[in-house]
């Protein structure tokens, strides 16, 4: 069923789940026993949405590869709808400051998340379906309003790290679909102007800039969760202090075991455990790409590249926080980092690819 | 066609993709490999808490390295609120142990600090006490060993020693003066914790507290003993406002001694007032010395060539009026007709005016600011005062005349003692010092050595040579003579000074003072002492200070070993007095032979025989007259 690519593909995800899990156990046992007097707690949830999520995974390659293209309009508005649903307080939780859950249980689920699949699948039929006619901008307004419409919702959550995948994989998708150049350069404007602004919104963005920039000049305040992170990365050098030796878990980094867990991977296993995790990404983007090269669909290509897009995206925005390259921006670690929200929507994210890339292996 | 356009642009996507890695890949080199040293160093702060174990202070020494200051281990409460389970239990056993209120502890024990010290309850604990809190075993209270500053010698050298706070820091005297070195490194015992403060289980580091340097003084523990006994006996007898004594060796500036009363125990300094823990007197007290200072006066005087000791005249009728001031002798009636010699013998007023007179205020004037006098000396002590001189342009001559013997002029006792020290040594003027060494005790190494300090050439050895002969004579024949000691030469000068309070002389309120020289002929030790208003005694100090001086002096000649000297000048007998001879050998002799050699003394015999074998005391022993000898009688 698997072959080549598409099994390379599977292991390399399958292989960051176990470290996943293996980490997720290791940075949290000291919190959950603290916290819920089972050392066991998060990893034990973790492994039920790791069994879903194969679960779904499984149903989703199994589903016709038309289900997709033919519902892209249902998907997006069902996205639409649970966007709003979950901004109206008593409907959505507030989990962490932004109001982005629906709360089932202890189980949470992020519309934000479903949206950026939905809008993948959306631009990439829109596309398919406008071949060469797109180098005129009214083309592509209909996908720049839908963008910026899902990204105010999710702005209003609000959710940061969401909001900007979800515009950089639209646009990555119109990049590679061939729009003009200088549209791009006004989308980088308009960009840099929407920072501007969002930052004069809520000062709190540009704090978050300063302490990237210096996170001694406020090491209790803003600078606090960047110092905890190189507080565990720099000590780790080369070999780390070996499986469930970290040092910074012990109440020192908050939640170790969700945005900040590749820190905890860098403390006990060095630079050859962070190696290890960025060589599997790397090959899990190759394969993708390589995966939407091979499709002759347009419609296909797109969607691959996009989910696969959105994917690396996210893992190099989460390592660039973690090792203090950029400002905190909220997200987690695919596959690795404790959430099952996350974990779920990053397998259907695969699912999909691996569906659609079925016929090319 | 289209396609290869998407396709290459879907290939640029991925080596952007791939270069993020890489920045990051090297950022995370940068951080765990060129941070390492510095992430790691701030990293193991956050993660380790230091129970702080204070080092001991060096210790303070005398000159021969017997211990004046000296440190004692005690047993200190340490507290770490976080990673204490049950605050209450905790608080109400360890109020109950150390007898303590509940709430207070209770505070201590939940207070958001990483380490908490419980003053002063906690510290000094005995090892009873220590133990009991041991058994408990509670978490988060820890005892450690700490160093506090100990004084084996309770008052000795109180003021000179200086005292330390609760923090061993050094406060005053020698303590502060050289607190740097005397400071030691502090040591810890570091522990792994967890953000909330539990101990994690890792292994604890120890580092050693290192002691500070130790400062040996050019104090003389057996000198020192010996003036402060007879400092209490001063007291003792006769109550006075202050009393003070100084030791210096006079080739060197070296302090061998140095005491005063009121002084303190050190170790309970806060019992006394800030007055007796501030004023070390012989330093910082100024008062008009009076006839100490007719030393200076005559020393100028032979110096400038305008006094002849043993051949000049004087007489003496009583008084002398100077600007319509009558000056009194001390002696009613006067000391009639005199040399000079007997003028410094009797401490003549009228004499010293006259040497006044001769020399100038000028001269007089210069010499007094050679000698050093409304100047500290510099000696490494704090609170040092200056004294206060007369301007010379204001000097009339009632202040030549008085300041002559010593009254209207406000010296330290430093300054005279350095002053005479120089006059005795051959006119060498030496800066007095107290500390000798700083060495570490226990590899021996010496940091630093302080060695004499030459500051000026006051008068000709000559001069010197004059003034000890004048000053054995005060002993031998004048004032001192109670502190003649048969077989050493002892110079000496006595000062009876009224005091002054707000510019009119007090009735009945002096202070004695008395300035020794031992041995006269080639001194090794110039010795002071100063009873200030005593009671219930002669207002002479040819009569108060003397006794005491002369037992310190044979302390001295014991501890200092001196030797006897030849040639010393012969007392002047008076009725009271036991006359010293020495002793003939008649080992050898037979009974009739010996008893004529040894007219002078009593004779025991011991033993049956005609010839003496063996004598006590033995030959050229000096001794009084009358004395019983014993002679071992036995044959040929």
């Amino acid at each position: 069923m698997l072959k080549n690519k598409r099994l390379i593909l599977f292991i390399v995800m399958t292989l960051l789940i176990l470290i996943g899990l293996l980490m997720i156990f290791s940075s949290s046992y000291i919190w959950a026993d603290y916290k819920f007097g089972d050392s066991l707690k998060y990893v034990k949830q973790q492994l039920i949405f790791v069994i879903i999520g194969f679960l779904i995974l499984y149903i989703i390659m199994k589903l016709n590869s038309d289900f997709f293209y033919k519902y892209s309009k249902y998907f997006l508005i069902i996205s639409f709808i649970l966007l709003g649903l979950v901004l109206i307080p008593g409907v959505g939780v507030v989990r962490n400051g932004s109001r982005s859950w629906f709360g089932i249980g202890s189980f949470g689920i992020q519309p934000s998340e479903a949206m950026k699949i939905a809008i993948i699948i959306f631009t990439a039929k829109y596309l398919s379906l406008k071949r060469n006619v797109y180098k005129k901008f009214s083309t592509i307004v209909p996908v720049i309003i839908i963008m910026g419409l899902a990204f105010l919702l999710i702005m209003l959550q609000p959710d940061f790290g969401t909001g900007v995948i979800l515009v950089m994989s639209v646009v990555a998708v119109l990049f590679t679909a061939g729009v003009n150049m200088k549209y791009f350069y006004m989308f980088g404007l308009i960009g840099v102007v929407g920072a501007v602004v969002l930052i004069l919104i809520a000062p709190y963005r540009l704090d978050r800039i300063t302490s990237f920039l210096n996170p001694w000049s406020d090491p209790l305040g803003t600078g606090f969760q960047i110092i905890q992170s190189l507080y565990a990365i720099g000590p780790g050098g080369l070999l780390g202090f070996g499986f469930l030796g970290s040092r910074q878990k012990h109440f020192y980094l908050p939640e170790p075991q969700t945005d900040f867990i590749f820190s905890i991977i860098c403390e006990e296993f060095g630079i050859f455990g962070a190696l290890l995790v960025i060589v599997l990404f790397a090959i899990l983007i190759i394969m993708i790409i390589k995966l939407a090269l091979d499709e002759e669909n347009m419609f296909k290509k797109y969607v691959i590249f996009g989910l696969g897009f959105q994917i690396i995206f996210q893992a190099i925005l989460n390592l660039s926080v973690v090792i203090g390259l950029i400002p905190v921006t909220g997200v987690t670690l695919p596959f690795i980092s404790y959430g099952g929200s996350s974990l779920l929507v990053t397998m259907v994210s695969m699912g999909i690819i691996l569906n659609l890339s079925k016929r090319n292996d | 066609m289209f396609t290869k356009k998407n396709d290459e642009r879907i290939k640029f996507v991925l080596l952007i993709f791939i270069l993020l890695f890489l920045i990051i890949f090297f950022k995370i080199v940068y951080v765990q490999v060129f941070s390492y040293d510095k992430l790691s160093n701030l990293s193991d702060d956050l993660w380790s808490r230091e129970l702080p174990i204070s080092a001991a202070r060096g210790k303070i020494l005398d000159r021969n390295g017997k211990v004046l200051a000296d440190n004692i281990t005690i047993t200190s409460l340490i507290i770490i609120p976080n990673q204490i389970k049950e605050p209450e239990k905790v608080a109400k056993t360890l109020s109950d142990i150390l007898n303590t209120d509940y709430d207070d502890m209770y505070k201590h024990v939940t207070k958001k600090t990483s380490i908490e010290r419980i003053h002063p309850e906690g510290r000094g604990l005995s090892f009873s006490v220590a133990d009991k809190i041991n058994s408990y075993n509670f978490e988060g209270v820890y005892l450690v060993k700490e160093a506090k500053r100990y004084y084996p010698n309770g008052n000795m050298l109180s003021h000179v020693l200086g005292y330390t706070g609760i923090d061993n820091q050094g406060l005053s005297g020698v303590e502060l003066l050289y607190d740097d070195y005397l400071t030691g490194e502090d040591g810890a015992i570091k522990y792994y914790s967890d953000a909330k403060g539990n101990k994690l289980d890792m292994a604890e580091v120890y580092t050693e507290p290192e002691a500070g340097l130790d400062v040996m003084l050019t104090v003389d523990f057996d000198i020192q003993t010996s003036i402060e006994r007879e400092l209490d006996n001063i007291v003792t007898s006769f109550s006075p406002d202050h009393a003070l004594a100084v030791a210096m060796n006079p080739n060197t500036g070296e302090i061998l001694a140095m005491s005063s009363r009121p002084d303190f125990d050190p170790n309970n300094y806060k019992n006394y007032s800030k007055e007796t823990l501030n004023r070390n007197l012989p330093i910082w007290m100024t008062y008009e010395p009076g006839s100490t200072f007719k030393i200076i006066t005559t020393a100028a005087a032979v110096e400038e060539g305008v006094v002849n000791l043993e051949k000049d005249e004087f007489y003496d009728s009583g008084s002398v009026t100077v600007s319509g001031a009558k000056l009194r002798c001390w002696k009613a009636g006067g000391h009639g007709h005199q040399t000079m010699l007997q003028v410094f013998e009797n401490s003549c007023n009228p004499g010293f005016v006259k040497m006044g007179f001769s020399l100038g205020k000028e001269k007089l004037f210069n010499y007094i600011d050679l000698f050093g006098f409304g100047d500290k000396t510099g000696i490494d002590l704090n609170g040092e005062g200056k004294g206060i001189i007369f301007d010379v342009d204001d000097v009339k001559d009632l202040e030549l005349a008085t300041t002559a013997f010593g009254q209207g002029v406000s010296v330290t006792p430093i300054q005279q003692i350095t002053a005479v020290s120089s006059i005795v040594n051959g006119g060498n003027l030496y800066k007095p010092y107290i500390m000798k060494s700083i060495l570490d005790s226990k590899t021996n190494n010496v940091y630093l050595e302080k060695n004499k300090e030459f500051v000026k050439k006051t008068v000709s050895k000559n001069t010197s040579n004059i003034l000890k002969m004048a000053l054995e004579s005060v002993v031998a024949k004048g004032g001192g003579k109670v502190t003649y000691i048969d077989g050493y030469r002892v110079g000496g000068k006595t000062g009876t000074a009224q005091k002054v309070e707000n510019g009119h002389y007090l009735d009945n309120n002096y202070i004695m003072s008395f300035m020794a020289v031992l041995p006269s002929n080639d001194p090794e030790i110039v010795l002071y002492l100063a009873i200030d208003n005593p009671k219930k005694t002669a207002l002479l100090s040819s009569y108060t200070t003397t006794p005491y001086v002369r037992k310190i002096l044979l302390d001295i000649i014991n501890i200092m070993d001196i030797q006897k000297q030849k040639m010393q000048k012969e007392k002047d007998y008076e009725w009271m007095d036991k006359k010293y001879f020495e002793v003939p050998n008649v080992i050898g002799m037979t009974k009739d032979e010996a008893k004529k050699h040894l007219s002078l003394f009593d004779i025991t015999y011991v033993g049956d025989g005609d010839i003496v074998v063996d004598q006590t005391p033995s030959a050229n022993t000096r001794y009084y007259e009358t004395g019983t000898i014993k002679l071992l009688m036995g044959n040929r």
